[in-house]
């Protein structure tokens, strides 16, 4: 008897280990392993490069779809090198590449984001200069500016392969049936939001959870109100943001909120939630960047077609006009200082790059930084259409704060604009908190 | 074999593997927090010995979100032993009774416990989602609408959420643990009980809990102990927010060296967690001690 309990109790025992076994071995066959990392034959011939990015999402990144494709026209273009690449989504990818810094087992090359986030691993000296790489022509096929945000004392620490810009997404459908104008001014934005609030509809998403989604709002204004120069000035530290233009930009912010202008539970929601409010036609409206144009072409309904993608509404007799953008180019690839192979580290990110910016231009996404005006688009984003046409009398253009701040100021800048959205703070004290910093 | 076990030399010998691994990946990092606590130092460059100063920064420093994050996690740990315990206690003694579906129960409450924190995450994070979530769904349908809520974005309430999937998880857990002591406790003695007219709550609190109070000792450090390193789960769901409400010590730890890039900073807050989880396992273990003693 006593026996046979125990037999059924392995038994279960055993049922319940293999559940786990199952269970982990299906979490580990998600973790997608990079076909390209399989570089066993590469022990003689070619060099290897390693290159770390933050492309995982190969169906709806564009930019991921256009690095694959870079990824494998490089195994023909460069026949001496091996690229051994490795990706890592997002958030995980800062952690990732801060700790493998800090241990000195930085990859020869790897994603980064231009200002503030690579000064602090070009202060600590882990960055090779590339000026001398690019002097074979590749500075002439860059646009003018490409790599300002890679600029450390007249140095250039990465290359970039395309500028992003902030648009006000708005679904056309919804502002039709509702008669509302899609908004040129903050008043208009305002009645936008109160017809919306009237009928039940979303006026505008936004993903607090992640903050800086709804960081975009106090930064957008803030272009308004003190203009792109004054902002860039504030933001390194040689003008003040304790002024009534930035006092203002929170204050238009808080008297959106105060009008419930933002969907409910906005500080919970992350980016994908929210952003599938816009693609479902619940939310009119949605501030986000270029990148969410992929998106809105790829999802399956009519959003694409209804979709407005308006310039952030200007205020009235403020410093800053409709020509000047929340964006600019700061997303590109570094060549590690320790990198045993820089020559061809070099080679490899200046190819990635262009090839980056070409295959973009040829599916009719992204806004590249480098000269493809000779890439045959081989079809078009109508929603991308609209952003190129909008900057291309461009004035100015400003950086998410966050990415512009680094450390410590870009996590409490965050955190106050949070509480803005939460009612904590006071426009006041927004600037002179932010004032604290400089 | 007990002449080779009681040589002295032997034991160090089998002992030696398992007591490297444990002094380089346990102990010694422990020592190498304690010494970055001491510095200022962002990760990449060169650090600053500055002494003591981290820590006079977290415990006098002008923002006090350590101090909410303590008492969040150590509110956390109340819950997990004064209603997450009990449940699973009563849970485990209705399946070590003898019902029918007795294993199959067993498994099921035990599902949450290996499921990836990451996907139960996601599944709350869809069940709290205010425009579509099943809670708020389910709230409308059966007529109470207004009680509907922004469960994650409401700083008023967000703890709240995310305390309902921790305890919930590890339930399952605990409910197997005291199973497997309620096994152990003889039949005999109860039958025995049962005879001399005892009730069921009799027998569970004069004879099954005195049985197994080891069991719940190491149930309860295990419940007070992971509430108070509790991470993934709240990282996942609000990853601290909204505005800090659900901060618990080690979502700011993981902010301040990953996002704030102030290694010292973070890692005097790491000293405090292991300081808070030995001292607690200490008291623990020190009233379970008396407790057994008086039976």
């Amino acid at each position: 008897m006593k026996l046979l309990r125990k037999g059924k109790l392995l038994r279960k025992g055993f049922k319940l280990t293999a559940l786990l076994v199952l269970a982990v071995m299906v979490l580990a066959g998600c973790q997608e392993k990079d076909e390209s990392a399989d570089s066993a034959s590469a022990d003689d011939g070619p060099t290897t490069i390693k290159v770390w990015t933050l492309w995982t999402d190969t169906t709806d990144d564009v930019n991921a779809v256009a690095f694959r494709k870079a990824l494998e026209s490089a195994k023909t273009d460069l026949p001496d090198i091996a690229i051994e690449h490795d990706a890592t989504q997002n958030e995980a990818y800062k952690t990732k590449i801060k700790t493998a810094m800090a241990a000195d087992e930085v990859p020869d090359v790897f994603f980064a984001w231009g200002a503030g986030f690579v000064k602090q691993f070009v202060d600590a000296g882990k960055v090779e200069p590339l000026d001398a790489y690019m002097e074979d022509g590749t500075a002439d096929r860059l646009k003018g500016g490409a790599n300002t945000n890679f600029m450390f004392d007249g140095k250039t620490y990465g290359i970039t392969f395309s500028q992003w810009v902030a648009s006000l997404y708005c679904n056309k459908a919804l502002f039709d049936e509702y008669g509302v104008k899609i908004p040129e001014t903050y008043d208009e934005l305002m009645q936008a939001v109160r017809t919306f609030n009237a009928n039940d509809v979303i006026p505008i998403t936004v993903g607090g959870k992640e903050k800086w989604p709804a960081m975009f709002w106090q930064n957008a204004f803030a272009v308004r109100t003190a203009g792109a120069d004054t902002c860039n000035a504030a933001l390194a530290g040689e003008a003040s943001f304790d002024t009534p233009e930035f006092v203002r930009s929170a204050e238009l912010l808080a008297n959106l909120v105060e009008e419930e202008a933002f969907v409910d539970g906005a500080l919970g929601l992350d980016y994908n939630e929210s952003g599938a409010l816009y693609l479902e036609g619940q939310a009119a409206m949605y501030y986000m960047g270029n990148w969410f144009a992929g998106d809105i072409a790829g999802h399956d309904s009519d959003i694409a077609e209804n979709t407005v993608a308006a310039r952030f509404p200007v205020i009235p007799n403020a410093k800053g006009d409709e020509t000047q953008y929340l964006g600019g180019s700061i997303d590109g690839l570094s060549v590690s200082a320790n990198s045993e192979h820089k020559q061809a580290a070099a080679t490899v990110a200046k190819y990635l790059m262009e090839q980056v910016a070409r295959n973009l231009a040829a599916a009719g996404e992204g806004l590249p930084t480098w000269n493809t005006e000779d890439v045959a688009s081989e079809k078009s984003n109508p929603v991308i259409d609209q952003i190129k046409s909008q900057i291309s009398n461009s004035t100015g253009y400003v950086l998410a704060w966050d990415t512009f701040l680094s450390g410590a100021d870009a996590d409490d800048h965050k955190n106050y604009v949070a509480s803005i959205f939460g009612q904590e703070l006071s426009p006041e004290q927004f600037a002179t908190l932010m004032q604290d910093m400089n | 074999m007990n002449s080779v076990l009681s040589n002295k030399k032997t034991i160090l010998i089998f002992m030696l593997p398992a007591s490297l691994i444990f002094l380089f990946i346990v102990i010694a990092p422990i020592f190498i927090s304690g010494y970055y606590s001491s510095l200022e130092w962002n990760g990449i460059g060169k650090g600053v010995f500055i002494g003591l100063e981290n820590y006079k920064n977290l415990f006098f420093g002008k923002t006090n979100l350590f101090y909410g994050a303590i008492w969040n996690s150590l509110l956390l740990a109340a819950l997990s032993v004064f209603i997450q315990l009990p449940l699973a206690f009563l849970f485990a003694r209705i399946l070590a009774g003898g019902i029918t579906g007795e294993g199959f129960f067993r498994t099921v409450y035990f599902i949450p416990v290996i499921v990836s924190t990451v996907v139960i995450g996601q599944m709350w994070l869809k069940i709290y989602n205010p425009q579509y979530g099943l809670l708020n769904q389910f709230l409308e349908a059966i007529g109470l609408g207004s009680w509907k809520q922004e469960w994650l974005g409401n700083k008023d309430i967000a703890l709240g959420s995310v305390f309902v999937p921790l305890l919930w998880q590890y339930v399952g857990y605990h409910i197997l643990l005291f199973y497997a002591g309620m096994k152990t406790v003889p039949q005999e003695l109860i039958e025995a009980a049962r005879i001399d007219g005892a009730s069921h709550t009799r027998i569970t609190f004069n004879i099954v809990v005195p049985y197994i109070i080891s069991i719940i000792e190491i149930c309860v450090i295990l419940a007070v102990i992971g509430s108070l390193k509790t991470f993934d789960l709240i990282y996942v769901i609000t990853g601290g927010g909204p505005l800090h409400a659900t901060e618990v010590p080690t979502t700011l730890m993981f902010n301040t060296i990953f996002h704030r890039v102030d290694y010292g900073y973070g890692s005097a807050m790491a000293m405090f967690i292991i300081f808070e989880c030995l001292v607690l396992t200490i008291g623990i273990r020190k009233i379970f001690g008396r407790l057994s003693y008086d039976n």
